[in-house]
This record gives C-alpha cells, sequence and structure tokens, in this order.
C-alpha cells in the first residue's frame, strides 16, 4: 500500500502571453521527505512555488495536496490547510517587532481557533528561539542584518505549523559561512519532521538538504532522482554549464 | 506610563469633556461639537488607512451617506432620528460591502484614485434624487440643543476610540497590520485579506456614517456637494496622519490640536487658516511621519535627533 503523498504536481503548465514559464511537470512529495528543485535562472522554479502557494493560478494541470485538489483555492487557504513558504524576495512585516512577524503564524497558519495575542506571542517565542533570535525580539524586522532575516522568514512560516514548506532562494544574498549558518536552521526545521520544497541555486545547499532532486529547465523537468546521480547526470551538466566544446 | 494610567487619564478627560456643556461659553461647545466629530471621522479613516494602509478618499462618501440617510429618514419619511442615524449607518455599510470588493483589489495610488471618484459620482448621484431633494439638498427639523449634540458626538467619539482600541489588540488588528505591512506575505499566511479589507473598509464607514448623521441633524441643512466634500476626507487625512496613523489616541489627538490652533487663526486672518493645513501636511510628512503618537514616544530618548532621523531616512 501506497501512502498518499503530501503534495502532487500533475501536468501543471503556466503561461505567461507567449512565453511558457512552467510546462507539463509532474511530481509528488512523501511525508516527511525534502525533495530539492534546481535549475539554472529563468528555469521556472519560483513560477512553481507561486503555482503551489496560489499567488498565481496554472493554466492547466492539476495540484494535490493531501490527496485533494487545491487548485481552485486562494492563497490564504492553502496556507491554512497547511502550506508555508517563504519568498525569494523576503517579505517580513517591516514595521512589526521581530517576535510579531513570527506572532502572526501563530495567529494565523493552520490554527482556525481565535486565539489571544498574548498566546499567539509565547508560540511565537518557540521558533524564536530555535532560530536563534531572542536577542532580536523587540527589534523592528527590517532592522534585521542578512542571515537574521532569513531565519526570521523562516520561524515565520514555522510559526503557521505548516505539513509542507515551501523554501524559495532562501540563500540569495548570502556568503558561505551564512549559508552553513542558514543549513543548519533549515535542518531544525526538517527534523520537526514535516515536507520540505527546497529551491536553490547553490549547489552545495541541495546536496546536503534534500532525499530527492528534481532538474527543471526552460520550464521542463529534465530528470528526477537521488542527488549524486542527478548532479552527474550529463543534461544537468549542459543545462548549468553549456554543451562541452569539443 | 502603564496601560492602566493611560485609561485612567483617558478616563479622566473624557469625563472633563463630558462635562464642558455646564460651564464652557455656547460658541466653545458648538467648536466642541465639530472637533468632536472631526475627530470620529479621523478615527474612522484611522482604520483603513491608518491599521491596514488603504489610503482612502472614500471616506466622506461615507459621512455623506449618513448625512442623507438621515436626513431622508426624517424629513421623507417623518421617522425619529435614532432609526435615521440608523439607516445612514446602513447605506454606508452597503456602500463599504458593495463598492469595496472592487475597489480594495487595488493597491496604493490605484486604490487612491479609485476612491477619489468616489464622492465626484456620489455628488452627481445625489443631485438628480428626487427623494433627495436633487441639488436643493433637504432642509432637517431644528432642535435646539447644543449640549445634546456635544455629548451625542463625545459618545460617538468614546465608541470609535473603544473599538479602536480592541482592534489594536485583537486578532482582526494584528490581521489588518499584517496587510499594511505586506498584503501578499498576509495572505500566504493565511490572512483572508479581501475579508479583512472589506470589514475595515465597513467599519471606517459605520463612524463617518454616525458622524454624517449627526452633524446633519445639528446644522438642519445638507446639500451635495458639501455633504460629499473631498475636503473633509483631507481633513480627515490630515489629523490622522499628524496624530498617528495605527494608533488609539493619535486621530484623536491630531483633530484636537489641529482644529484649535486653525479655529484660532481662522478669527484673525481667515486666509492664514487654509494655508496652515497645507504647511502643516508638509512639515508633518518631512518631520514626523510616523505621527504625534510616534514622536511622544521616542522624543524622549532621540531628543531634536528625532527630527533629523526622519528627513535623513526618507532622504530628503
Amino acid at each position: 500500500m501506497k501512502t498518499t503523498p503530501i503534495l502532487e504536481i500533475r501536468g501543471l503548465s503556466k503561461r505567461f502571453g507567449g512565453l511558457v514559464a512552467v510546462s507539463d511537470v509532474n511530481f509528488s512529495i512523501a511525508p516527511g521527505e525534502t525533495l530539492g528543485l534546481i535549475g539554472p535562472n529563468g528555469a521556472g522554479k519560483t513560477t512553481l512555488v507561486s503555482l503551489i502557494s496560489g499567488s498565481i493560478t496554472p493554466t492547466t494541470g492539476d495540484i494535490l495536496f493531501e490527496g485533494a485538489s487545491i487548485r481552485h483555492l486562494p492563497a490564504f487557504q492553502r496556507a491554512r490547510a497547511g502550506i508555508g513558504r517563504t519568498f525569494q524576495i523576503m517579505k517580513p512585516f517591516p514595521g512589526l517587532s521581530v517576535l510579531d512577524n513570527i506572532a502572526v503564524g501563530a495567529l494565523f497558519g493552520t490554527s482556525t481557533t481565535a486565539k489571544a495575542l498574548q498566546t499567539a506571542r509565547e508560540e511565537a517565542r518557540e521558533w524564536l528561539e530555535l532560530m536563534e533570535l531572542q536577542h532580536h525580539a523587540d527589534q523592528r524586522a527590517d532592522e534585521l542584518g542578512g542571515p537574521d532575516r532569513k531565519r526570521l522568514e523562516l520561524a515565520k512560516a514555522m510559526a503557521m505549523k505548516p505539513k509542507l514548506l515551501l523554501l524559495d532562494e532562501v540563500m540569495a544574498g548570502l556568503n558561505h559561512a551564512e549559508i552553513d549558518d542558514v543549513i543548519e536552521a533549515i535542518k531544525k526545521v526538517r527534523r520537526t519532521g514535516i515536507s520540505v520544497l527546497v529551491i536553490e541555486h547553490v549547489i552545495k545547499v541541495i546536496q546536503r538538504l534534500s532525499d530527492r532532486l528534481l532538474v527543471l529547465h526552460h520550464g521542463q523537468q529534465i530528470i528526477e532522482g537521488k542527488p549524486e546521480e542527478v548532479l552527474e547526470d550529463p543534461r544537468v551538466i549542459e543545462a548549468y554549464l553549456g554543451r562541452r566544446r569539443a | 506610563m502603564t496601560l492602566r494610567t493611560k485609561f485612567v487619564l483617558a478616563l479622566a478627560a473624557t469625563l472633563v469633556l463630558a462635562a464642558l456643556p455646564w460651564f464652557a461659553p455656547p460658541t466653545l461647545v458648538q467648536f466642541g461639537i465639530a472637533t468632536l466629530l472631526l475627530a470620529t471621522l479621523a478615527q474612522g479613516w484611522n482604520i483603513i488607512g491608518g491599521f491596514t494602509g488603504y489610503a482612502s478618499f472614500g471616506n466622506s462618501v461615507f459621512f455623506g451617506l449618513g448625512s442623507y440617510g438621515t436626513a431622508i429618514a426624517m424629513v421623507q419619511w417623518q421617522l425619529p432620528f435614532g432609526v435615521g442615524l440608523a439607516f445612514g449607518v446602513l447605506l454606508s455599510v452597503l456602500f463599504a460591502l458593495v463598492m469595496g470588493i472592487p475597489v480594495l483589489r487595488l493597491r496604493g495610488h490605484y486604490f487612491a484614485i479609485a476612491t477619489l471618484a468616489l464622492s465626484q459620482v456620489m455628488t452627481a448621484i445625489v443631485s438628480n434624487l428626487e427623494i433627495a431633494g436633487r441639488n436643493i439638498g433637504l432642509v432637517l427639523p431644528l432642535l435646539n440643543g447644543d449640549a445634546l449634540f456635544y455629548e451625542l458626538s463625545l459618545a460617538v467619539l468614546v465608541l470609535a476610540t473603544l473599538t479602536i482600541f480592541w482592534i489594536s489588540r485583537s486578532r482582526f488588528g494584528f490581521g489588518l497590520i499584517a496587510i499594511r505591512e505586506n498584503e501578499d506575505a498576509a495572505a500566504s499566511m493565511g490572512i483572508d485579506t479581501t475579508r479583512y479589507k472589506v470589514l475595515a473598509f465597513a467599519l471606517a464607514g459605520i463612524f463617518s456614517a454616525l458622524a454624517g448623521g449627526i452633524h446633519a441633524y445639528w446644522i438642519t441643512f445638507i446639500d451635495p456637494v458639501s455633504a460629499f466634500d473631498l475636503s473633509l476626507n483631507v481633513k480627515m487625512i490630515i489629523m490622522t496622519v499628524f496624530g498617528g496613523p495605527g494608533s488609539v489616541l493619535g486621530p484623536v489627538i491630531g483633530a484636537f490640536v489641529l482644529s484649535a490652533i486653525s479655529e484660532t487663526l481662522s478669527t484673525e486672518v481667515s486666509s492664514v487658516a487654509s494655508l496652515f493645513f497645507g504647511m502643516v501636511i508638509v512639515a508633518a510628512v518631512i518631520f514626523m511621519p510616523r505621527g504625534l503618537a510616534d514622536l511622544i514616544r521616542r522624543f524622549r530618548k532621540t531628543g531634536w535627533r528625532y527630527f533629523s532621523e526622519n528627513v535623513r531616512s526618507h532622504r530628503l
């Protein structure tokens, strides 16, 4: 017997006018699995995340979350169902304190009962501490530096108590030391047992985090499999480095 | 200052204000009514503009609908004032729901422009309605009792302020603030942004309509141009921004301070008053973009640097 995948993508395409950003993509993520998604610039990675989180609607194809189609659900309902995301261009609530940023996740997210602000702030403390942001709790979110901002994005999304987390190029703009730092933070997220879709440019990150790898190129999936096999595949090398000249 | 002392101070101020008609001269009571109504309007704008971040120019429509609802019910249907007021609020809420759904899809400047047109449209519609007295307007029954209007206005302002106090510490209010700070992120965290925005718009509509209804009965005469006057909306914005958008008491303080200064100036030289409002907008936006509330909170820590920091952070 097969378990129902947490997320299943069936023949998904997105067309912007004449441009096909995502073309007939099929994959699924099992409960507790981390799937890495790589591809060169303009491969359609962020479009795919936006399709899953609901900020844009697909041209054709279907998205199933825990076996049920969520294609027609607006973004906020997908978040309530258990899909959390971070943004490539980070979107904190700049004027709110770091703690309150996380509290928004606890207050809304997958929690359906109206809870007091106080309760939400207490719940927010858990991820505040796990992401080592406790010294910044009362600072405004726009006063945070690079890696702290990334950890805040993770904390905000995790406070929603999602079942699936979409990480859209969390590492963008970080240096090597900071990347290692944030990888550790993501490992803490994985340890909670939720499913994760990691979209990344930096191969090192993908290697260290994903159970399985999917490569997107010009909106099409070119290969799927174990990280080490995929990264050796000539098609992937070609997509990233170009064709080897004789 | 703890919340408790703030609360006691606010209560004391309210009691003093409530006692005013018994010892103040009639002109001061009249000035008081106008100021309390303006403060209520500013609080209404604070909900949609200050908390939710949608710079509405449609709030003067709520005011106008409150005025006309009350006037039509009282003049055409001979209903009591209370029923008229309720009718005005109902019109205003319906308008917020019907117009809010399409208009609140627009963001930033586009929302402001769309709402800017609303009051023009309403003036045109009302000028052609027989029941609203076409472009001549309506004359309401006379009620001599400034003290009554004063207390009523104060009660509505207290109600508006208590509502905003609740908003500022509720899940609903947190949702509105999240929308203001970043709407895409708010939606991705499970906030039903459309519903929240429309509710905020309707809530703003309720208080603006109450102010409109009281104002109409007090003035006893309304016409399309003055009921849907856009400059009233501009005043709401100035007072809220001056006092502190997104704060509980800021808009009230803003309304009181600005009304007092403008009243003093207009008794001296009338043209100075309007010039003054223009200067206040420019100065407030440059030196204290987060309003009096933020200035009071931070001035003790930063001193005069507060102003230069604001100027610098906006790269002026």
